[in-house]
């Protein structure tokens, strides 16, 4: 009998401290039609942001003893036609269409279409052009798919070959297009062009480091990415000669934004940075806060959000004379993922938080959290 | 005062629990190690990360490779402990035929208080220390805690692990041109939980291995016992039985690299404690964990 005792215990023990495995990622939002869109460790929320009321959500089960659950970092990508393309970054390597015009009483929405015929994860958030989905995978491939069923285009492009170990190199960033190519940077330090029509690859690039954020393509024509050596870089689109423009003290992690001719961006050191495309040259000497940053930074009219891992969310005024703590959280948190705009509101989303999102005004007042207490 | 030749008196618990380190140097080297690990928990974290990154560039970026050697140069060190606590084994298990061993828990069998006291007074008497014994296996709890994490942050497949990783590599590791770790090791990405799909359903074939070799090991390394009652054997026999079932559990959920760990450890278990000649091998037969009992 206390044999037994031992057992049941140790097996119930066991179960617990298995199941206390975190995630490994951060919150993603995005919005529009004034509901906020929130892609967290397991679920997809639809918040309205005026009410901050949970419209619906969306879960997938998990599986025996949960070992399978379903992952959601990707950021959600709303479509023209109330599509929301929310990747599941989890084993079952899932692309879900949810119609968000199409919300059942239980408060989930109707799945139009799946994709899953790939062998890695959905990390990246896919690009829409048109009628047609670019999907970047982790085992190295970009699907184009239909948007109307998801079905294929074509077969999938591929843009990074396995490796001999059979490691596919991950594709973690939304590409970007110029109208006639298409984007594309890898962790295995390379950045690719693919022609929008043929499918082709163009051309490609090798750098000294992993590239998790994507490019963008500045006022001057070009493009630029951040990478992992700490640098950034800039690519002729169309021959993709590159070279090395500035120096970072630090991995850059996020997307640099692009605004009239400037760059901005972050490095994990906690250094902003404006880069000026016209002159070549830094706008201001970087300035210092107080956590890593791997979002994008927000441009406003007046001045730029810039999220820190901290949990700080600063504005920097645009020629950087200034700049001040403009939202600090009463909770603990992380933050990880890009503040989004959505008309007067700006959306804050933290990871390890009692909330987690908080809707702003701008003026940086909370106006509230989600969940709501 | 104790009067030493009063058996009654012998027979106690030692009133202060130091008393029972008393005399094993590597009883103490244990202790120390054990309270330098959890109070410098993530200093050790960091260490394993680093050993197993600096291993990885040496074999050909092979991280299954790399937790494979890592294994293996956990149990070189570990080595003299095992040794240890396989002589404190073996003691054991020449004890289970100990005329007065038998006699003892035959005379005290319904008294359990009793029973204890004496099998402390004869362990002593033959120069067993149990402790001297199961805290090396304690050794291992701070290496499973820290693998855990130095694990998911080397290879975790998510942003955020590659993110930590970049803080807790030392300098002299090219942080930048080593990310992301190649994940892939076999058919397994080492970072997540392993399924094999079998018939459309996904099967846990590394946390099953981990368990067979966890059962194993236990069966091979328990005692013999001459008695049903014998306290010491029962707690071997929940041992194999609980530590498998917890392995199971932990790599059903863990990084499949951890399973790599449970069974490279497990299978060089075994073969160290084969070399020594006093593998029970008859154990893994049904009943073929009894002995003979001795003759008085």
């Amino acid at each position: 009998m206390q044999k037994k005792k031992y057992i049941v215990a140790l097996v119930l023990l066991s179960i617990f401290i298995a199941g206390c495995t975190g995630p490994s990622a951060w919150p993603s939002l995005s919005a529009g039609g004034g509901v906020a869109y929130l892609a967290n460790t397991n679920a997809v929320h639809a918040v309205d942001i005026a009410t901050g009321k949970e419209l619906w959500k969306f879960s997938v089960s998990g599986g025996f003893l949960g070992s399978n659950p379903s992952m959601f970092v990707s950021t959600p990508v709303l479509t023209e036609t109330g599509l929301l393309i929310v990747p599941d970054s989890g084993n079952k390597h899932i692309l879900y269409a949810l119609d968000t015009n199409d919300i059942t009483d239980d408060k989930t929405p109707n799945v139009a279409w799946t994709f899953s015929n790939v062998k890695g994860h959905w990390v990246a958030p896919p690009l829409v052009i048109g009628s047609r989905l670019f999907a970047p995978n982790s085992d190295g491939k970009m699907y184009v798919l239909d948007l109307e069923d998801g079905k294929s285009e074509k077969s999938a492009i591929e843009i990074v070959a396995l490796s001999a170990e059979g490691q596919t190199d991950r594709l973690w960033a939304q590409p970007v297009s110029d109208g006639t190519r298409i984007f594309i940077t890898s962790l295995d330090h390379r950045i690719f062009a693919v022609n929008l029509e043929t499918y082709e690859i163009e051309w490609e690039s090798q750098l000294e480091a992993a590239v998790p954020g994507a490019p963008v393509l500045g006022a001057d024509g070009m493009l630029y990415v951040g990478s992992l050596a700490g640098k950034l870089e800039r690519f002729d689109p169309a021959t993709g000669s590159h070279e090395s423009v500035k120096d970072t003290n630090d991995w850059i992690w996020g997307t640099p934004v692009a605004e009239g001719d400037n760059l901005y961006f972050g490095d994990v050191a906690g250094y902003f940075y404006s880069y000026n495309t016209a002159t070549g040259d830094w706008n201001f000497d970087p300035i210092q806060l107080d956590g890593a940053i791997t979002a994008s930074p927000l441009v406003l009219e007046d001045k730029i959000l810039v999220a820190t891992e901290s949990g700080d969310v600063y504005s920097v005024l645009e020629d950087g004379s200034g700049y001040e703590v403009w939202y600090h959280p009463d909770a603990e948190g992380k933050l990880y993922a890009t503040p989004v705009l959505s008309g007067e509101n700006v959306l804050v989303a933290y990871l390890q938080s009692d909330y987690y999102f908080v809707t702003l005004d701008l003026d940086g007042d909370v106006k509230r959290a989600f969940p709501q207490k | 005062m104790k009067n030493p030749s009063n058996p009654s008196q012998q027979a106690q618990l030692p009133e202060n629990p130091l008393e029972l380190f008393k005399g094993s140097w590597k009883t103490v080297l244990v202790v120390a190690v054990l309270f330098v690990a959890f109070t410098n928990f993530d200093v050790i974290v960091d260490l394993m990360i680093n050993i197993m990154i600096f291993i990885y560039g040496l074999v050909g970026k092979n991280f299954g490779l790399a937790i494979i050697l890592f294994t293996v140069l956990i149990r070189v060190l570990t080595w003299p402990l095992n040794a240890q606590q396989m002589k404190g084994q073996q003691a054991m298990q020449e004890l289970q035929n100990d005329k007065e061993w038998i006699a003892v828990q035959k005379k005290y069998a319904k008294d359990k208080e009793k029973l204890a006291q004496e099998q402390f007074r004869i362990q002593r008497e033959r120069g067993i220390n149990i402790f001297g014994s199961c805290l090396p296996m304690l050794v291992q709890f701070p290496i499973l805690f820290a693998l855990i994490p130095a694990i998911n942050y080397a290879i975790g497949s998510g942003p955020l692990s590659i993110l930590n990783l970049s803080r807790r590599l030392y300098d002299f590791q090219n942080a930048a041109a080593l990310v992301p770790l190649n994940s892939k090791f076999l058919w397994m990405d080492m970072g997540l939980p392993e399924r094999t799909e079998i018939l459309g359903v996904g099967i846990p074939v590394l946390a099953l291995i981990v368990a067979l070799t966890t059962y194993l090991q236990s069966k091979l390394t328990m005692p013999a016992s001459a008695s049903p009652n014998d306290q010491s054997a029962q707690t071997s026999r929940i041992m194999s039985i609980q530590m498998p079932i917890m392995l199971f559990l932990f790599s059903l959920n863990y990084a499949s690299g951890l399973s790599i760990y449970f069974i490279t450890s497990n299978l060089l278990g075994i073969a160290q404690y084969a070399a020594t000649g006093r593998a029970n091998w008859r154990s893994l037969l049904p009943g073929g964990d009894k002995s003979t009992p001795a003759k008085k």
